[in-house]
């Protein structure tokens, strides 16, 4: 099992151009991270190419990490989202609704995601929990779907402000819980 | 009360920064103010790990063997079989270990925004840091601004810069860099969208620049783009 420091140790090793450092990193990572692309992008081919893209990146960026203060698979995570999230908005196509694709209710944690999850992880489940289940859904959707505000105000049928209000709303109140 | 005064405010922007649900201009004003503002950033910072736990539900999915391949393909280009047009690539790869990260901010220059002024800031340095480069972006006229802190072109030689963009056959010329100080270089609409994934290399040429259309000299110093 690869704990978060292994995980850590491969990151600074990278950093110092370790090969088969990198080669453990990404033996150990790629396949949450694939996960994230494929969940962001819903294309496999897209995905494939924004995966390479995120390695590429970690591969530069890999002395930075630890002034992100970031856990790894914090830092790795947000890297792969945020590179697919770049893909998804380049493209004009416009996307299926993630639920369409996805079954959201059979989305359980595997055996791997299940090893890396802390305690944190029921935190902002609950967090979650505590808000309208409209706006909890929201902000998963813009996490992991890359919705915009036009978008959610489009399908909740309420006007774009409207929506921004209440989800800036919902997003203080999540910080409020978490931070209790 | 601005946004920036209410405490609120901040928060709520800081977590809509790191969701993406800021529009263009906002999220360029707010990377402007993370720069200088520790507490802020340490506020995107918390935010991020608190979304990032979202995607622990997500399931792994094995990816297939070959974007390993590719990745390391694209990083030792000395151990992959590319055509002859990526050759003088080949120089790159000792020079990639030790070429300082260019942090150009070119994402945006693919999208409208009024200001003419440099929004995004860059950095190449050669592997002896005998040539510094810095770039900045102008978002709305797709121009970069080049400027040589150290080093230039040898007596009689011109830099050149180079755009390879991910998956191209060969790499485009964007232009030859001033003898000193600042160059704008204009990267042409065509070739803008292939320049946030893209590396960009100054190649050492003869007067005037290359004479075939790809590098013939040294290349002395690359950057890939990295979003901070």
């Amino acid at each position: 099992m690869t704990t978060p420091a292994d995980i850590e140790a491969m990151i600074a090793q990278v950093s110092l151009r370790d090969s088969n450092a990198f080669s453990a990193l990404y033996d150990a990572t790629s396949a949450k991270l694939f996960g994230v692309c494929l969940r962001v992008l819903n294309n496999r081919g897209e995905a494939e190419e924004v995966l390479q893209e995120v390695y590429i990146r970690i591969w530069h960026k890999a002395d930075t990490y630890a002034v992100t203060g970031h856990s790894p698979m914090t830092w790795l995570i947000t890297l792969a989202r945020n590179l697919a999230i770049d893909r998804l908005r380049k493209r004009k196509l416009p996307t299926k609704p993630i639920e369409d694709v996805f079954d959201l209710a059979d989305d359980r944690p595997g055996p791997e995601a299940e090893a890396m999850a802390s305690s944190d992880r029921t935190q902002i489940k609950a967090c979650l929990e505590e808000l309208d289940p409209k706006h909890a859904d929201a902000v998963k959707r813009v996490y992991l779907g890359g919705e915009t505000y036009k978008e959610l105000a489009d399908s909740q049928n309420v006007p774009l402000n409207t929506m921004r209000t209440w989800l800036r709303r919902s997003l203080l109140k999540l910080r409020e819980c978490l931070t209790r | 009360m601005t946004d920036q005064e209410n405490p609120d405010n901040e928060n709520a922007m800081a977590a809509e920064y790191v969701l993406r649900l800021l529009d263009v201009e906002e999220h360029a004003a707010f990377e402007v103010r993370l720069r200088d503002d520790p507490a802020l950033r340490a506020e995107v910072t918390e935010w991020e790990a608190h979304f990032a736990k979202i995607a622990q539900d997500v399931q792994p999915v094995t990816p297939p063997s070959h974007v390993k391949a590719s990745v390391f393909a694209a990083l030792n280009p000395t151990t992959s079989s590319r055509k002859s047009t990526w050759k003088w690539f080949a120089g790159l790869g000792t020079f990639a270990a030790a070429v300082a990260v260019a942090v150009l901010f070119i994402g945006p220059v693919l999208r409208s925004t009024e200001s003419l002024t440099p929004s995004f800031q860059s950095e190449l340095v050669a592997a002896d840091g005998s040539l510094v480069v810095t770039a900045g972006v102008i978002p709305a006229t797709h121009e970069i601004v080049l400027k040589q802190l150290v080093g230039g072109a040898a007596p009689g030689r011109v830099l050149e810069l180079w755009l390879i963009a991910q998956g191209a056959s060969a790499p485009v010329s964007l232009g030859l860099l001033e003898a000193e100080g600042t160059t704008r270089i204009r990267v042409p609409d065509e070739i803008a969208p292939g320049v946030r994934t893209g590396t960009i290399a100054i190649s050492d040429e003869p007067a005037g620049g290359s004479p075939t259309g790809a590098p013939t000299g040294a290349i002395l110093a690359t950057g890939t783009f990295v979003d901070l």
